[in-house]
């Protein structure tokens, strides 16, 4: 089926990142000016639900309106709570500050999965940078122990430039982008098998991307699962290869859909609107689209009944 | 210890072969630093490590408090009581002689406050402080709140009567501040324009008359952060390579070049004459020729 990108705000000529829905209306990140901003669609009007992030990038759900950001300005992930403030549940992966928490997903039981690349530009404050980056640039993991303090893990140890992640309905697969757009890298799509005891297996890679005369073809930001675990992803861009595309993948990796996205350079997705139809989608440029029916229902842990 | 002369005059504060004595090798973003002239003991803190440190000539260093909640820039008020910008704490409190705290104030208008980073006490006992935004957003150097508030960046005073009010509002980012040595003036220097800003001291405490009394340049590392002044009116603020200094005209006088990123200083000493300076990685103390004034 053809997808309807219907353009509902933008383009700013500065990029929006991160996507959440709230159950009645989408989140959406403007990182350069730290701000979140919320699309209603039933009042089709857009107002700022948070001012101040500090270069906030991936959003995602947990429980009890509480949702997550990847505050790559302050190299965290910050807990954004019902009551407009802002905490840190930590900072820290084996006792040293983690890089640039970039994108992120929440699992069923609300563990915040989130990629920790190192984006020097996404540091904007005055004086010296202070603690050293990490010599790794892995997915990371942030959740509670059994005591309820709340802790950071490496999840990842083969990534260098970790991008989108989502978890599949059933908890088993994390699908992670690894997008070095930058160097001759790798740009690939992979799926990560979880353990039981929460831990990573080797990955399958799902797809690769490729070259040609001009240039690197661009590799998956942002990416989200649907109710059966198909994966839609944003990813390429109008200098080279087949163009800004969203890709929908199946789990083992068989592109079942592209749709090609009126804008260079997709850079997130996610699901919204009553029932989760809708796929929303942002660009570097600072477009937000909404497709108003893929013919996929999106998966999301939380809110609870947000669909 | 480097230093480079640039006009007359600096050479009755810096001059020969100045030792650059380490109080502190293993310091950690150090800050707040104040002399008890009660005890001859010199305070600091160490932001990330949340730690109120003090010293003294053969006892060393020993804790005061930990943790200190990302505790920023410190002065004694006159009753020999320490008095704190909270930073990641986001208030101003005061650490009374028996150890205990009180919050003298963590917010304005109904609004939390950014991050007070320093803090001077004029005579009369009223306390002005600056509210920076840096505590929410830097690295490591949150607390319980790092959703920020305010849309502006405050300096504020704490009259005698313990009321607050907004004395300056149209700063970018406030940080150091400093009165002349006859309370006439106040200097609130600004790390993202990187200027000093002087303002007239009214009677009753109000500020006005804001000009620019400095720019603060040059290509080495550093930031206009830590300000103060001396008791013949020179003024001290740390930028790019060191530690800038101004006579009380303007006129840049030279720069004492510290081989660390500068936060902050302060005189002490019997004599005042002893400049402690507060860095990234060491404390560090260097006697000079003019004795900076004196904290209560």
């Amino acid at each position: 089926m053809t997808w309807n990108f219907e353009l509902v705000h933008g383009p700013l000529g500065r990029p929006l990142s991160g996507l959440a829905w709230d159950g009645s209306g989408m989140l959406f990140s403007d990182v350069n000016h730290s701000s979140i901003h919320r699309w209603d669609p039933v009042g089709r009007t857009i107002s700022t639900a948070r001012k101040y992030t500090n270069r906030t990038n991936g959003l995602a759900f947990g429980a009890n309106g509480v949702y997550y950001g990847g505050q790559s300005g302050s190299r965290r992930i910050a807990r954004f709570m019902p009551d407009g403030s802002a905490n840190v549940p930590a900072s820290r992966v084996s006792g040293l500050v983690h890089n640039t928490p970039y994108l992120l997903a929440v699992d069923r039981q609300e563990r915040i999965w989130f990629s920790d690349p190192i984006h020097r530009a996404m540091i904007s404050g005055p004086g010296p940078q202070r603690f050293p980056f990490l010599d790794h640039q892995s997915v990371l993991r942030l959740s509670r122990d059994e005591r309820n303090v709340w802790g950071v893990e490496r999840m990842t140890f083969d990534t260098r430039a970790p991008a989108g992640v989502a978890v599949s309905p059933d908890g088993k697969t994390l699908n992670v982008a690894e997008s070095d757009n930058e160097r001759e890298g790798v740009r690939e799509l992979r799926a990560y098998s979880i353990a039981d005891d929460g831990t990573l297996g080797t990955c399958l890679v799902l797809h690769t991307f490729g070259s040609d005369h001009r240039g690197l073809h661009r590799g998956i930001e942002g990416l989200c699962v649907d109710i059966q675990g198909n994966i839609i992803a944003c990813a390429g861009g109008q200098s080279s290869g087949p163009g800004p595309l969203v890709y929908i993948f199946s789990p083992t990796g068989a592109i079942l859909e592209t749709h090609a996205v009126p804008a260079d350079q997709p850079l997130n997705c996610a699901f919204g609107d009553a029932g989760l139809g809708s796929l929303y989608v942002t660009t570097t440029a600072g477009h937000l689209f909404r497709v108003p029916s893929t013919g996929r229902t999106g998966y999301l842990p939380f809110p609870q009944g947000g669909r | 210890m480097e230093f480079e002369k640039l006009a007359p005059g600096f050479e009755r504060i810096a001059c020969g072969d100045m030792r650059l004595d380490v109080i502190d090798p293993d310091a950690r973003v150090t800050e707040g630093p104040v002399w008890n002239r009660r005890t001859g003991e010199f305070f600091w803190v160490s932001i990330t490590g949340s730690t109120i440190y003090k010293w003294s000539p053969g006892a060393g260093r020993s804790i005061v408090m930990h943790p200190s909640h990302k505790a920023d820039g410190m002065t004694f008020d006159r009753q020999g009581r320490l008095v704190v910008a909270g930073w990641g704490w986001r208030r101003v409190w005061r650490r009374e002689l028996d150890g205990s705290i009180n919050t003298l104030c963590s917010h304005f208008d109904g609004v939390k406050f950014n991050s007070p980073n320093d803090i001077v006490i004029r005579s009369d006992g009223s306390i002005y402080f600056t509210d920076p935004p840096g505590a929410l957003a830097s690295v490591e150097m949150y607390g319980d709140d790092v959703q920020r508030y305010m849309d502006y960046c405050g300096v504020y005073r704490i009259s005698p009567d313990g009321e607050t009010t907004l004395a300056v509002k149209d700063l970018t980012y406030p940080n150091g501040l400093a009165f002349s040595p006859d309370e006439s003036l106040l200097y609130i220097n600004d790390t993202r324009d990187f200027v000093v800003n002087v303002f007239d001291v009214a009677p009753d405490g109000t500020l006005g008359n804001r000009r620019v009394f400095c720019e603060i340049t040059g290509t080495d590392e550093g930031i206009p952060d830590g300000l103060k002044v001396d008791s013949e009116g020179n003024v001290y603020c740390t930028g790019p390579g060191g530690i800038h200094v101004f006579s009380a005209k303007g006129t840049m006088l030279g720069r004492l070049k510290v081989p660390a990123h500068v936060n902050n200083m302060g005189w002490g000493g019997d004599d005042w004459r002893s400049l402690f300076i507060t860095s990234d990685t060491a404390v560090f103390r260097v006697r000079l020729g003019i004795p900076g004034t004196p904290t209560w």
